[in-house]
C-alpha cells in the first residue's frame, strides 16, 4: 500500500540527479530493496508506471534489485545472513537482534541522457 | 547514455524528521511510543485504560492518526488528555513530518509521555521512524495467531506486542503456543503483554511497564 509514497520519493530522488548530471530523458532506474521491506514487486512497478507518465522518466524500466539482510553479532564480532524465522549467529548459535542490512530501500542508480 | 550511480535512501527524507522529532523528545524527557496494529484490534481502547491511570501521575499527549474523521481523537478527549488529530487523508500510514507538523499543537514542556496511535495497519507504517522511543503492536486474539508470520516486519521491528481480547479466546481457535513460537523466532527480545480491555485483565502489568519507562526517561 505504502509502494506509491516509495515510488514518489524514487522519483523525487531520480530527479533531483538527472538535473544535476543534465539528463534530459531516464531510461532505466535500479533500486536495491532490503529483504525484510515489506514491499510488493508488482504493486511498485505498477506504481512506478503510473507515476512516471508523461514526465522525465517516461517508459523508463524500473530494476528492483533484492539485498540480503543481515545481523551483526557482538559476542563474535560478526556480521551474517539472518532470516524473519533464523537470527543465530553461525558461530557462537546465540541470538542476535542487531539489524544491519534489510529494511534499507536505496535508489542505486539512474541511466540516461 | 550516461549511468549515474547514486546509492540514495528512499526514506532519507522521513528519517532526517525522525531524528530531529526524536532529538526534541530526547531534550524534553518525554518517552514516546507509536502504537500499531490491525484495524480495530483495540489500540484507542488500551489508550483509554492506559490514560486512566496513568494521567494523574505523569502529563500525557496523543496525537491520532486515521485516515479520515476524528472520532479517535474525540474518544481520546473525554479525558480531558491534550489530543490532536492528523489525518493522512488515505495515506496508509504516518510518517515523521505529519508529527513535526503535528508537534506545535501540543504543549511538550513538562509532558512525560507521548503516545501516537498510527493508522489501523500491519504493512506499511513499519518502515516510517517518527522519532518514537519505542513501536508497540497490538493484535487481538480474533484476528488469528498466525499475523506475526503474515506480518513479520512489523512484529520483528516492535519491543512490545499487546495480545488484546483475551476474554474471547475460549470462542476462537487462537494457539497461543504457536503464537509464542512464531513471535520470539521473529524477535526473541520482544515483551508480550495479554490484555483484556473488556474484563481489565493484564492491563496493570502493561501500565507499570510503560511507566517504569516513562521513569526512565525523565531521570535521564
Ligand atoms: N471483547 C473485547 N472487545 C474489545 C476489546 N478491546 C477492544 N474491543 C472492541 O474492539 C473494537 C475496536 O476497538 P478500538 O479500540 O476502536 O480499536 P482500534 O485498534 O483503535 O481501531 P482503529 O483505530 O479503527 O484501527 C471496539 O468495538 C472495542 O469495544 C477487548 O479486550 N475485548
Ligand atoms: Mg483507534
Ligand atoms: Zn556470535
Amino acid at each position: 500500500m505504502h509502494e506509491l509514497s516509495i515510488v514518489y520519493n524514487i522519483l523525487e530522488i531520480v530527479k533531483e540527479h538527472a538535473k544535476n548530471n543534465n539528463l534530459n530523458h531516464i531510461n532505466k532506474v535500479v533500486v536495491n530493496v532490503g529483504e525484510f521491506c515489506s514491499l510488493e514487486e508488482n504493486s511498485l512497478t505498477f506504481a512506478f508506471e503510473a507515476l512516471s507518465k508523461g514526465i522525465l522518466c517516461n517508459g523508463a524500466a524500473l530494476v528492483i534489485q533484492k539485498t540480503e539482510a543481515k545481523a551483526y553479532c557482538t559476542h563474535c564480532s560478526t556480521e551474517f545472513k539472518v532470516t524473519f524465522m533464523s537470527k543465530l549467529c553461525p558461530i557462537c548459535k546465540g541470538y542476535s537482534h542487531q539489524i544491519t542490512a534489510g529494511y534499507e530501500i536505496l535508489v542505486s542508480s539512474i541511466e540516461g541522457e | 547514455m550516461k549511468q549515474i550511480v547514486i546509492k540514495k535512501s528512499v526514506l532519507e527524507s522521513n528519517d532526517k524528521i525522525a531524528a530531529m522529532n526524536r532529538t526534541l523528545f530526547n531534550s524534553e524527557h518525554v518517552f514516546t511510543i507509536n502504537l500499531l496494529g490491525s484495524p480495530g484490534s483495540g489500540k484507542t481502547s488500551i489508550l483509554e485504560n492506559i490514560i486512566s491511570k496513568i494521567s494523574c501521575k505523569y502529563n500525557l499527549a496523543v496525537i491520532e492518526g486515521d485516515l479520515y474523521t476524528a472520532k479517535d481523537a474525540a474518544r481520546i478527549a473525554r479525558y480531558n488528555t491534550n489530543v490532536v488529530q492528523v489525518n493522512t487523508g488515505g495515506a496508509c500510514h504516518l510518517d515523521a513530518p505529519m508529527i513535526y507538523k503535528a508537534l506545535p499543537y501540543i504543549n511538550t514542556t513538562n509532558l512525560d509521555f507521548l503516545v501516537i496511535e498510527n493508522i489501523g495497519n500491519l504493512v506499511c507504517p513499519a518502515s516510517y521512524d517518527l522519532g518514537e522511543d519505542m513501536k508497540v503492536v497490538v493484535m487481538s486474539v480474533t484476528e488469528g495467531n498466525d499475523k506475526p508470520l503474515k506480518y513479520p516486519s512489523m512484529f520483528q521491528r516492535s519491543h512490545i506486542v499487546i495480545l488484546n481480547k483475551t476474554d474471547m479466546l475460549s470462542l476462537t481457535d487462537f494457539n497461543k503456543e504457536e503464537f509464542y513460537q512464531d513471535i520470539y523466532s521473529l524477535n526473541e527480545t520482544i515483551k508480550v503483554f495479554e490484555v483484556s480491555c473488556r474484563d481489565g485483565s493484564g492491563l496493570d502489568q502493561l501500565i507499570d511497564c510503560l511507566m517504569r519507562a516513562i521513569k526512565n526517561k525523565k531521570d535521564v
